[in-house]
């Protein structure tokens, strides 16, 4: 039996390291499993990957979950300034009520997680350093995630949306002053061609995605015995390498765009507290008022320590 | 089922139906749906709308219907004659001094947008009409077009560069550098075969000079004068850091609409109308056909035959030229049947291991790979830039278009086999101005 | 021009519904131009967001895309590459014409089909872009099944016309299509 697994990244990217380690090791398992992948969204494109999932006509995919906040606005939780303080703090929310709660509506939509996990982010600056909301001021800014853009809006940055294969040449033109996405983005963009600051995600981030493996519940459920338990211990295995190489990555975008002559400037602990301060009153409002049940659903993420 | 065996039977379906009088877009969608329900089930069905809809849903596609309202608006007035009449008389020493001029105008849209349709059928409306009109051939007319508007892949900006670049993580900056010069020594392949073909044709209307004064050359030029306003000012919106690629085209068309209707007076909502009627119906025709070519590349996905032979190339044991010789056919094959960006999506991540491992360079690679595409997008039956001008140019029929295009096939083959031979066409610049890989 | 001189009240109907279709698809392409102008003017000139433009403008040329299929149709404005057609004998010709609209039309009802089913989902589930603007996305969705419903409608009065015989199959004569093909070829270029 052969699974179809599509994702957006490229061959090289952790997120297909995952996907890839689930394949071998369901391959070596032999239980007649055969895994598919689909990079570089050469199947569905990125933000079309959610409905096929969810109807079973795809069965695995690697999605930042946020991506499918239009369908289920509680998703939008899983991308929220300020809200995850580093990656074992990550790992722990993956454990808690609140991730149970998004599990459950996922589930609705007969979706299940295999892997969790979460990649952080940083800010790159054409020009200047970008580290705390005063920096923001007037800056052309594109922002991954609307609880981001909200929050930068509220700083004084102008929002250009576009897709993020235009960052590139947008910021070479001078359309875009600053942009944030996470770390592995900004390497594999190669935006450190060109920007002047990179702020990485260090002892203080702003910016964590939680993007899961996710899989279509009937399509497990339709799996054998044998097949189910390969899979599932293929997927603790990956899950472990996800945190390890999250957190390399992190270091490793330092490093590239150190060695690419970019200025690195980390955040401080009063701007972190700023930028957390700032989001409070934007895009936690916002998701508040948009999502019924939200602070209920907002005070449990907040609850994890 | 074997991959090889089921590209064919695609292969053959495809070219069937396609050449049945069914109207491409809606061909491409019977093909694609017919073998979704064969290999995919029934309930595959149920995406195709999704799909489809998807593949539109792409800012770079909006330039397209913006350069084709430049276009026509400009074609419509008599703005386009005057150009070709000062072209006419600057280059009347030069045989085939117009479809040299209009190769020229082919290259600097290519500069401005980042798609081969949209090239082509901004040129292609205004210079295919002037070159009938001054006697060239049909064949040279349509083809120098059609094969024109390909470099718009090739010189910066480039959708297909930014997706290869996305793809495999190699600089984007890096290639759109590398698809200058290759994209300038097209240029100067086509200019050349034009001149030899309009020469050999003997055509007396085109080879005879006619002697005019200096006087009669330079009262002409303010009436260019127009053009000039309009591409200093795509220019500049894009380089001058004011607007992305995609957005510049907007700026493109409504300079043109304002200098239609100021300067040429197109006041009549009649006259205006027509502009938008042709704009339309061009824009809908191609952008459908994109569309279905992305439904068509999403079953070719789906049945995984691209990747399958991709993959079997890659464990060929043999010399690296002849792996490079294998890869190119693969590509031109699935060049004649997909659009560009679905090649690249498809087999740029199974491909590049191998050209890197043969010690290619990722960044040459990339130039031939968007050469190949080129050849691609004037061959039969998904060519795109053959149905762009079979939609602008009714009257020419699509044989003498094909025709037309192939001695332009061969410059892209030739051009090929100097990169072959050169590399350093492609990497020279890009090392140049961003220093030696790493 | 616009083949109106010969048929009957339904095909001159359902011609003119494709026309009104046209004249909103060549609005919305017109809107989106204006729309991106005005994006690049806030952004460069103001230097403020533009939260809501090229979601918008995307979506209009879609729908415009969408939308306008009825009216090209009409105009025989969508390509086909008819080479087989051109070789047969006219009964044939007639009989493959028959097959390739019903086959068209038929994919084409599928689409419509579908694309309602998918907007039904997408306005039942209340369903959103995931952007600050967040247009539910009912409304551009709308475009899938009125643009190819009205493709199929369009579809179906071509049979009818060639049934009825005010048009022949492909717009071919019967007589030397080649012929003529390059005869009107030859009047086009003068
Ligand atoms: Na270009
Ligand atoms: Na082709």
């Amino acid at each position: 039996e052969t699974l179809r697994l599509s994702h957006q990244w490229s061959t090289q990217d952790v997120r297909h390291k995952v996907a890839q380690m689930i394949a071998d090791e369901v391959a070596t398992a032999e239980v007649d499993l055969d895994i598919r992948i689909f990079p570089s969204q050469s199947l569905f494109k990125a933000r079309e990957q959610y409905t096929p999932l969810s109807r079973g006509q795809l069965d695995m995919t690697v999605l930042p979950l946020s991506y499918a906040g239009g369908q289920r606005p509680e998703y939008n939780l899983t991308l929220m300034p300020g809200l995850v303080k580093n990656h074992d703090h990550a790992a722990r929310l993956n454990e808690s009520p609140f991730m149970e709660q998004i599990k459950a509506t996922a589930a609705e939509d007969d979706v299940i997680v295999l892997v969790d996990g979460y990649l952080a982010g940083g800010f790159v600056g054409k020009d200047r350093c970008v580290t705390g909301p005063a920096d923001m001021e007037g800056l052309q800014t594109r922002a991954a995630g609307k609880a981001f853009e909200q929050m930068l809006a509220g700083a004084g940055a102008s929002i250009a949306s576009m897709s993020s294969s235009e960052i590139y040449s947008a910021m070479q033109t001078g359309v875009l002053d600053a942009a944030n996405t996470s770390s592995s983005s900004f390497v594999s963009y190669r935006i450190y061609e060109q920007a002047a600051c990179y702020t990485p995600p260090g002892d203080y981030a702003l910016w964590f995605m939680y993007q899961p493996l996710l899989m279509n519940k009937t399509t497990f459920d339709g799996l054998t015995d044998d097949q189910q338990t390969a899979l599932l211990a293929a997927a603790d295995k990956a899950e472990v390498f996800y945190l390890e190489e999250a957190k390399k990555e992190d270091a490793d975008s330092r490093q590239v765009f150190a060695d690419a002559g970019v200025e690195i400037k980390d955040m401080t602990a009063e701007e972190f507290e700023a930028w957390r301060a700032l989001a409070q009153e934007t895009s936690y409002t916002a998701f508040v008022e948009e999502v019924p049940g939200g602070q209920e659903l907002l005070d449990k993420a907040l609850a994890v320590e | 089922m074997d991959p090889l065996l089921l590209g064919g039977l695609v292969a053959i379906v495809t070219i069937l139906v396609l050449f049945s009088g069914m109207s491409v877009a809606v061909g491409l969608l019977v093909v694609s749906a017919g073998f979704l329900i064969i290999f995919d089930g029934i309930r595959s069905l149920e995406l195709m709308p999704e799909i489809l809809f998807g593949k539109l849903d792409n800012f770079a596609l909006l330039a397209i219907p913006m350069f084709i309202i430049m276009g026509a608006s400009i074609a419509s007035t008599r703005a386009g004659a005057d150009l070709y009449e000062a072209l006419e008389r600057w280059l009347t020493r030069v045989p085939g001094g117009l479809v040299v001029s209009n190769l020229g105008a082919c290259a600097l849209f290519s500069a401005m947008s980042g798609s081969s349709p949209a090239t082509c059928a901004a040129i292609g409306k205004m210079g295919i009409p002037e070159m009938r009109r001054r006697g060239y051939t049909d064949g040279v007319a349509a083809g120098s077009i059609a094969a024109g508007g390909t470099l718009g892949i090739l010189i910066p900006p480039s959708v297909t560069m930014i997706v290869y670049g996305i793809a495999t993580e190699t600089s984007i900056g890096r290639l759109f550098l590398a698809g200058v010069i290759p994209g300038l020594l097209l240029v100067g392949l086509f200019m050349a075969w034009s001149i030899f073909a309009t020469w050999k044709s003997g055509n007396l209307a085109v080879l005879t000079p006619t002697d005019y004064t200096w006087k009669q050359k330079f009262e002409v030029l303010p009436r260019v004068l127009p053009f000039l306003v309009i591409i200093l000012g795509v220019l500049y919106a894009m380089y001058g850091g004011i607007a992305t690629p995609s957005e510049t085209a907007a700026v493109g068309a409504l300079l043109c609409l304002v200098i239609a209707m100021v300067i040429y007076k197109l006041w009549s909502p009649a006259a205006l109308w027509t502009v938008l009627r042709d704009s339309t119906r061009e824009s809908v025709m191609i952008l459908f056909i994109i569309a279905a070519a992305g439904v068509f590349s999403y079953m070719l996905s789906s049945l995984y035959v691209t990747q399958s032979i991709a993959e079997w190339i890659s464990t060929l044991d043999v010399n690296r030229w002849v792996l490079m010789i294998a890869v190119n056919i693969f590509l031109l094959i699935a060049g004649f049947f997909l659009p560009p960006v679905a090649v690249i999506l498809m087999a740029a991540p199974i491909l590049l291991p191998i050209i890197l491992a043969a010690e290619f360079d990722p960044i040459w690679f990339a130039v031939i790979l968007t050469i190949n595409m080129e050849i691609g997008l004037i061959s039969p039956p998904v060519g795109l830039n053959l149905y762009v001008i079979n939609g602008i140019a009714p009257e020419i029929p699509l044989k003498t278009i094909l025709t037309g295009s192939l001695p332009y096939v061969g410059c892209m083959v030739l051009a090929i086999l100097l990169l072959c031979l050169f590399p350093g066409l492609a990497t020279w610049l890009p090392d140049a101005v961003m220093g030696s890989a790493v | 021009m616009d083949g109106l001189e010969r048929g009957d009240g339904v095909t001159r109907t359902i011609g003119w519904i494709s026309t009104i279709a046209g004249w909103i698809a060549a609005t919305m392409i017109v809107v989106a131009v204006a729309i991106t102008c005005q994006m690049i003017f806030v952004r460069f000139v103001l230097n403020s967001s533009t939260v809501w433009q090229t979601e918008m403008v995307i979506y209009l040329v879609i729908s415009a895309t969408l939308v306008g299929l009825p009216y090209v149709q009409k105009l025989r404005g969508h390509v086909n590459v008819d080479l087989i057609p051109i070789a047969l004998p006219p009964g044939p010709r007639r009989a493959m014409f028959y097959c390739t609209l019903s086959a068209s039309t038929l994919i084409i009802a599928i689409m419509t089909f579908y694309g309602a089913e998918f907007w039904y989902t997408a306005w039942s589930r209340g369903w959103r872009s995931d952007t600050v603007w967040g247009v539910r996305l009912w409304i551009p969705y709308l475009s899938i099944p009125v643009g190819f419903g009205l493709l199929a409608l369009q579809m179906i009065s071509d049979v009818w016309a060639v049934a009825k015989g005010y048009d022949k199959p492909f717009g071919l004569p019967d007589k030397d299509p080649l012929a003529a093909r390059a005869a009107s070829a030859a009047e086009g270029g003068h």
